[in-house]
């Protein structure tokens, strides 16, 4: 039915990736380059006092030692404008930059940064969302610390309870996690090049994101700032402010020495400075019937939005939406707030507000089927959503198929849940326990009525018929380039050799706004499928005038082109070549706007997303009850994705996937001590290594979406947000016991609570 | 910043005559905890100027199996005592715990002469070394000495080497097939660990009767230490009569008796009676297989 | 600072440097040598990006000082490739889909080379133990290990 589309082709940056040609921002070297290097904060709250410079600036080697008075605006941030460039009288976190340098070597500019000095003055600082609710603001020029307060109105939850035989409250906490990308971040800013006031290359995951912060900062027009970007070594949403920022403070001593300055943090200081995934604080109360149906939910979620607001409007909204899980509720009043606080900063992080809520909404799952006698497959069977089901905020989904029956049924069968949930249930003895857990969601595709929601793409056909592509979307690592390749060729009827997908410049790419939300596949799939039909419609008209057809009789396949009846009429080169000295134009702008929806913020419904993807994942672990380890054996991961571009870079997403919810499950956490961060390497932030994976069964499921490129949807953010959850009942019914926070690490496990060493004096 | 001067040792003489002539002398082996010391400018790593690297001096890098002992060079990598068919043959309990730490590439680099000298209370060699009775060699332009590990031991991150000396060899007595031995190690995950707590046992079992047991914790206290109360508790004990769950607790209170309540202790105090229960249980096991 | 002078041997081309007592062999590699395929991703020897493989061993770059290996044969992943044919490692990673975000890739290929150098026909758990100090965070492992088990099989075959 496909010939590119649907198959698992290579990947396009394969070859360079392999053979270490593949240049990423550190890699990067020009003539002249100065090394910038950023003094930061020695306490997490404190006023600045006084900063000297002067022994730094006269050390030979240094070009240039700056701070935030140099800065032409020090405030920037994609919603709200908070986040400061360099700290300018006061210090918000730990990871705020003071001052920072440009000097000729590495070396140089480190013995800079130690001849600054500054003097500071401690303020005591608000480190738990929940005081922060009632304490004076941080920021000077804010009523409150309330970042925001989103709410979600369904029926009457009074009513609800009234109704229910049986009535649950909980609460369920989350952690702190870093993204752990492999590459910290880098950049490197050149003055005045190609036409550019600035031109900034490196490991940028939004280029029209940072573009504008730099722009902002720099007081200068969007047209004059260049970025590009280079091949990057992971995000997960981790490399948009933190990077915008590096950005700015990179072109703006670039500017001041007029020479190439690099940036390149080392680990400590991407963890210390970088923006986390959101701690939730969280609380359910959850009404059901005696025979397991969801009568009422009320939830209320407190979101660490730590000293800048970055994401933290946008990140409870999905929460808000998403927080009752994927069930019919007939009523439901969800709030969920975001405040400052002196911790590290929280932002976008695969996922964005859902792994949170799933791992409460689930645990709870799991609990309510214990108290009402139920197995976790059955009550979920009791209350999912179904075809024309009608969701939390009021959607009735009527355009697609809600398929989680389908992925509950396919997971289970997989990984034989039934007959090992029994077995399990049993009496165990022995030093070590077995348990199996399940969790299911669903999740809104693309941005949702978080923001305007389009993409563009440009495709070129070239003389000698090959094509070249470029969007305004970028690689992340997640395939991108390939599937969007696959897209062109699937239409044109061309193979992948043929095409040749260009890297994201803002000043070229159709500003498609960012590369986040699952949304490439689905948002920028439909611009490339749009610019290639686009192009297909000039040249199948020229060439159907050529041969006295109209262009509906025309078949694009194999390099050629066909009649309906399998005539071969011509080779697509040769069609191209034709057709380019015919001046026909054949390069096209594609343009995809998604299908309108809309949020009553006032009243805390409505439509908010215009697709869902549904997931079930299972989990089946080993507990030992001496030691408190955990060994996950194997994992079902169940996801209708609409359809899979590239099945087996899909199955790495979920590959790849579960093993972060396995992170966030059970190892990892940023360690924060009033403020400061006691695990800055990747020696005591612990990601899951080759030995700690379990045996994973991944799971395609497709139901075409009426709206995504051949029924394409959303994978990378579906995979590891259920992960954490299922572990967390897996784990329950291995000892029996129910863990609310994460991660489910050893002191947790064994003693049911959290040990903490604490930072020590300084 | 750490500065420093660097200076390669082409032969032992040549290190100790450097260790000698100044006083300001790090060494450097395979650097796998060295460097990152400086890297973040641990105290552990400050107050030098001269870094002496031996990781050349190829006479520190053998295993020789003699009358009564085997003499291992204090360059050995932990790879190297992993492949050694010698250490497999008379102190499995050496191999496993190599087998341990970190990954291929530091067990490539990392020696276990570094391992000892770093003198971690977590590091992985030192729980089986000690309960192998080890004794190592320091060498100066003064002569040499041999001290038991034990001894040589100081504190967490100390030893009692004098700054013009070079440890050169690990000596560990040969022991009789009657003793038996079992590493376990906790960690928070599958590989590249730091042992939250790791355990070495090794026991003699002479017709099901114990002797001359050894009971070493590491990461329990600040180094490790032969627990002494847990080995007089089974010392002369028939296997038949020894309850592990019972030993096990014994092991945990003899460590609050040592560290006193720690913010670890909840976790501790449970899980080093669960690894010393395990040793001993896979011990008596396999003396059962052996009669 | 006095410079060390230094004769090592990469990918086959002998090289006479003068380095400082800190210059890391990353350094040397990246910086001087311009052979930016090894990757910095900790600095402390817990990620393995940099891994490059010293006298047959895999080791972290980063945790080696240049200085230290005067006369020392050093293989990173640009000398994988001989006469523009591809490692079947690197032929299989492509194949598996093992790459993502390709940071991890480099150190990856090294210490999976260094295991098949060792022991051509290693199981899966060899694999995994072989490649358990370079951390990925994008792929889950699985494709790695699928691609670095057809990779032994494809040598296998090649040898007899």
């Amino acid at each position: 039915m496909f010939s590119t589309v649907n198959k698992p082709v290579e990947r396009i940056d394969a070859y360079e990736k392999v053979t270490g040609r593949a240049k990423y921002g550190a890699d990067l070297q020009f003539a002249g380059m100065l090394y910038g290097k950023v003094l930061r904060a020695r306490y997490p709250s404190a006023k600045i006092k006084k900063i000297n410079v002067e022994r730094a600036r006269s050390l030979p080697g240094v070009w240039a030692v700056m701070t935030a008075e140099d800065v032409p605006c020090n405030e920037i941030g994609v919603i709200i404008q908070d986040q400061q460039i360099l700290a300018k009288e006061r210090v918000y976190y730990i990871g705020d930059g003071i001052a920072m340098v440009a000097a000729e070597s590495l070396e140089t500019a480190a013995r800079a940064l130690e001849a600054i000095e500054v003097e500071y003055e401690e303020i005591p600082g608000v480190f738990c969302p929940i005081e922060a609710k009632n304490e004076s603001p941080i920021h000077p020029d804010r009523r409150d610390n309330e970042i925001i307060h989103h709410k979600l109105r369904k029926g009457d939850v009074n009513k609800g309870f009234a109704d229910s035989d049986v009535i649950l409250n909980r609460e369920y906490d989350t952690q702190f996690v870093e993204h752990g990308y492999l590459e910290p971040e880098a950049v490197v800013a050149v003055p005045h090049e190609n036409g550019s006031l600035v031109t900034v290359y490196g490991s940028v995951q939004n280029i029209f994101a940072t573009r504008d912060a730099v722009a902002r900062c720099l007081k200068a027009g969007l047209s004059e700032i260049r970025i590009v970007q280079n091949h990057i070594g992971g995000s997960f949403g981790g490399k948009d402010e933190v990077v915008s920022s590096m950005a700015c403070r990179a072109a703006i001593l670039a500017l001041k020495t007029n020479r190439p300055v690099k940036m390149v943090n080392t680990r400590e200081e991407s963890i210390v400075e970088s923006y986390k995934r959101h701690p939730y604080k969280m609380k359910y109360k959850v009404g059901a019937t005696k025979d397991g149906r969801l009568s009422a939910m009320e939830i209320e979620v407190v979101a660490d939005g730590g000293a800048y607001a970055c994401q933290t409007p946008f990140v409870p909204w999905r929460s808000v939406v998403q927080a009752t899980g994927p069930y019919e509720v007939p009523h439901v009043k969800t709030d969920t707030y975001g405040y400052y606080t002196n911790n590290v900063y929280t932002g976008a992080m695969r996922g964005y507000g859902s792994p949170q809520v799933i791992f409460a909404n689930e645990s709870l799952m799991d609990e309510l089927a214990q108290e009402l006698g139920l197995s976790p497959l059955e009550i979920r069977m009791k209350n999912i959503l179904r075809n024309g089901s009608v969701t939390a905020s009021g959607q009735k989904l009527d355009r697609h198929e809600v398929s989680l029956a389908e992925v509950i049924e396919k997971a289970a069968k997989a990984i034989d849940f039934e007959e090992k949930y029994k077995r399990y249930s049993k009496p165990q003895s022995g030093d070590t326990r077995r348990g199996i857990g399940m969790a299911i969601s669903y999740r809104g595709c693309s941005l949702g009525a978080e923001a305007v929601d389009a993409a563009g793409a440009v495709l070129s056909i070239q003389k000698d018929g090959s094509v070249y592509l470029y969007s305004g979307l970028a690689e992340n690592g997640q395939g991108l380039k390939t599937v969007f390749c696959q897209i062109a060729a699937e239409e044109l009827g061309v193979g992948m050799k043929h095409v040749t997908f260009l890297e994201a410049n803002t000043l070229i790419s159709p500003d498609s706004g960012s590369t986040v939300a699952s949304r490439s596949t689905l948002v920028g799939g439909n611009a490339v499928l749009n610019a290639a039909r686009r192009a297909k419609d000039a040249l199948s008209k020229f060439v159907a005038d050529q041969f006295g057809l109209s262009s509906s009789d025309l078949v694009f396949e194999d390099d050629y082109l066909f009649t309906l009846d399998g005539k071969k009429l011509i080779s697509f080169a040769e069609a191209a070549n034709k057709a380019f000295w015919a001046g026909v134009q054949l390069s096209h702008v594609g343009w995809y706007v998604a299908p309108s929806i809309h949020w009553d913020e006032e009243a805390g419904k409505g439509n908010p997303y215009f697709t869902y993807v549904y997931a079930c994942q299972m989990a089946e672990v080993e507990v030992d009850m001496g030691t408190g380890e955990v060994t996950v054996l194997n994992m079902a991961a169940a996801h209708d994705v609409g359809r899979a571009i590239n099945p087996e870079m899909l199955k790495g997403q979920i590959y790849g996937g579960v093993m972060m919810g396995l992170g966030y499950g059970i190892l990892e956490e940023v360690e924060i001590d009033e403020g400061y961060i006691l695990n800055l390497n990747f020696d005591n932030y612990l990601m899951p290594t080759s030995k700690d994976m379990p045996t994973i069964i991944p799971i395609i499921v497709e139901n075409p979406d009426p709206d995504g490129p051949y029924g394409a949807k959303s994978i990378g953010e579906p995979t590891l947000e259920l992960g954490a959850a299922a572990i967390a009942n897996a784990i329950a019914q291995a000892t029996g016991k129910r863990i609310r926070s994460l991660p489910l690490n050893l002191e947790r496990v064994l003693l049911g609570y959290p040990l903490k060493k604490g930072r020590g004096k300084k | 910043m750490i500065d420093y001067e660097f200076i390669k040792a082409r032969s032992l003489k040549e290190a100790l005559d450097f260790l000698g002539n100044y006083e300001d002398v790090k060494a450097i082996a395979g650097g796998t905890d060295l460097i990152v010391d400086i890297r973040k400018e641990n105290v552990r790593a400050k107050g030098f100027k001269r870094l002496l690297d031996i990781s050349g001096l190829k006479e520190l890098e053998f295993i020789e199996k003699e009358r009564d002992r085997v003499v291992l060079g204090a360059l050995l990598t932990h790879t190297s005592l992993i492949e050694s068919p010698i250490i497999e043959q008379h102190f499995p309990l050496l191999a496993s715990a190599a087998k341990t730490i970190g990954s291929p590439q530091i067990r490539n680099r990392g020696t276990i002469g570094g391992n000892i000298n770093n003198a971690s209370p977590a590091a992985d060699l030192l729980p089986p070394l000690i309960a192998l009775k080890a004794q190592v060699k320091l060498c100066s332009v003064r002569g040499e000495r041999t001290m038991s590990l034990e001894e040589f031991l100081a504190g967490p991150y100390k030893t009692n080497r004098q700054s013009d000396e070079l440890m050169t060899e690990v000596h560990i007595p040969l022991v009789n097939e009657d003793y038996l031995g079992n590493f376990q190690k906790i960690g928070r995950r599958k590989a590249m660990n730091i042992a939250r707590l790791n355990l070495a046992i090794l026991l003699g079992i002479n017709d099901g009767t114990i002797f001359d047991p050894r009971v070493v914790p590491g990461a329990a206290t600040a180094y490790p230490i032969r627990f002494g109360k847990v080995e007089e508790a089974i010392s002369g004990k028939d296997i038949k009569d020894i309850d592990p769950v019972e030993i096990g607790e014994l092991a945990s209170e003899e460590m609050i008796s040592f560290t006193g309540v720690r913010w670890s202790t909840p976790y501790k105090r449970v899980a080093l009676a669960s690894l010393v229960k395990r040793a001993l249980e896979s011990i008596f096991q396999e003396a059962k297989v052996d009669e | 600072m006095s410079k060390i002078e230094v004769n090592i041997t990469v990918n086959g081309a002998k090289h006479r440097l003068e380095v400082g007592p800190k210059e890391r062999l990353i350094d040397t590699l990246r910086e001087r040598l311009h052979l930016t395929g090894t990757k910095e991703g900790c600095g402390v020897g817990e990620c393995g990006a940099c891994t490059v493989i010293l006298d047959g061993e895999a080791v972290h770059s980063c945790l080696i000082l240049t200085a230290q290996v005067d006369g020392s044969e050093v293989l990173t992943v640009e000398g994988l490739e001989v006469d523009g044919r591809l490692h079947p490692l690197q032929e299989a990673f492509i194949q598996h889909h093992a790459i993502q975000c390709g940071f991890c890739t480099p150190g990856m290929l090294m210490s999976a080379k260094a295991l098949l150098d060792k022991n051509p026909n290693p199981t899966r758990e060899e694999i995994k133990t072989a490649i358990e100090g370079n951390l990925c965070r994008c792929t889950g492992y699985e494709q790695i290990i699928e691609a670095i088990e057809s990779a032994a099989n494809e040598l296998q075959a090649a040898s007899h």
